[in-house]
């Protein structure tokens, strides 16, 4: 399995990880009475605002970690440079997230227009977000596989 | 659909030498033409499989490598009747 399959799969595992566990959390403190998510859209802005942040680092960290196993696992240091081919699997897998993300987008509208509160709109957009980047990364893993 | 056909058809008519060629240059390895081309290994393993369809600066480049014209690495097969309508 090359460098980019295994750093598509952590991709995909930290994504899953990363999102599952904030949105634990969140659900947790809605429940206990310390969040009022149904009506109060600040309180989202700055879930969002806080996610973004957390998913970052989270990221940074998972991608060090996952640098470290593999140059310990293969005996090598050196992280593959992008080539035409690269370039050319990123460019077409994120045009299938941007098509994931587009959907979801659309969906949310549709939800709104007839007649979900306005909350379900911020968890469309977090389960969205999530499968536009599955999507990203598991194309990758497809073009790599069988060509592109 | 026509269009997917179309494109499925153009991917696959794409053959290459590079087997024969890295053959004939004391077996180079896929390592040592990837290093001289400036790609990775896994691209010259795509290629060399029919999986990807080099830029044409990089097709000049392993013709470069080989010594050999681009046509004797590369060669695209003649449409079919079908396509052509001959």
């Amino acid at each position: 399995m090359s460098y980019q399959e295994k750093q598509n799969i952590v991709n995909i595992i930290s994504g899953l990880l990363v999102t599952a566990i904030y949105a634990y959390i969140v659900y947790q403190k809605q429940l206990a009475g310390e969040l009022d998510l149904a009506g109060d859209y600040k309180q989202w802005g700055l879930l969002f605002v806080i996610f973004i942040g957390v998913s970052v680092v989270a990221r940074v960290i998972i991608q060090i970690v996952f640098h470290i196993i593999n140059a310990i696992a293969t005996r090598t240091e050196d992280i593959p440079e992008d080539d035409e081919r690269d370039k050319l699997v990123k460019l077409k897998s994120t045009r299938n997230s941007h098509y994931v993300f587009i959907t979801g987008f659309t969906f949310s509208m549709i939800m709104l227009a007839i007649g979900w509160p306005v909350y379900s709109l911020f968890i469309i957009y977090i389960v969205t977000g999530l499968l536009s980047e599955i999507a990203d990364n598991s194309s990758q893993i497809f073009y790599y596989r069988k060509g592109v | 659909m026509a269009r997917n056909k179309s494109k499925r058809n153009s991917k696959s008519k794409i053959r290459n030498n590079i087997r024969r060629l890295r053959f004939e240059a004391d077996e180079m390895t896929q390592q040592a033409l990837a290093d001289k081309v400036g790609v990775s290994r896994q691209t010259i393993v795509a290629i060399e499989k029919g999986n990807y369809s080099p830029s044409l600066e990089l097709a000049f480049r392993m013709a470069r490598a080989f010594r050999t014209p681009l046509e004797e690495v590369f060669m695209y097969e003649e449409a079919d009747s079908e396509n052509t309508g001959t």
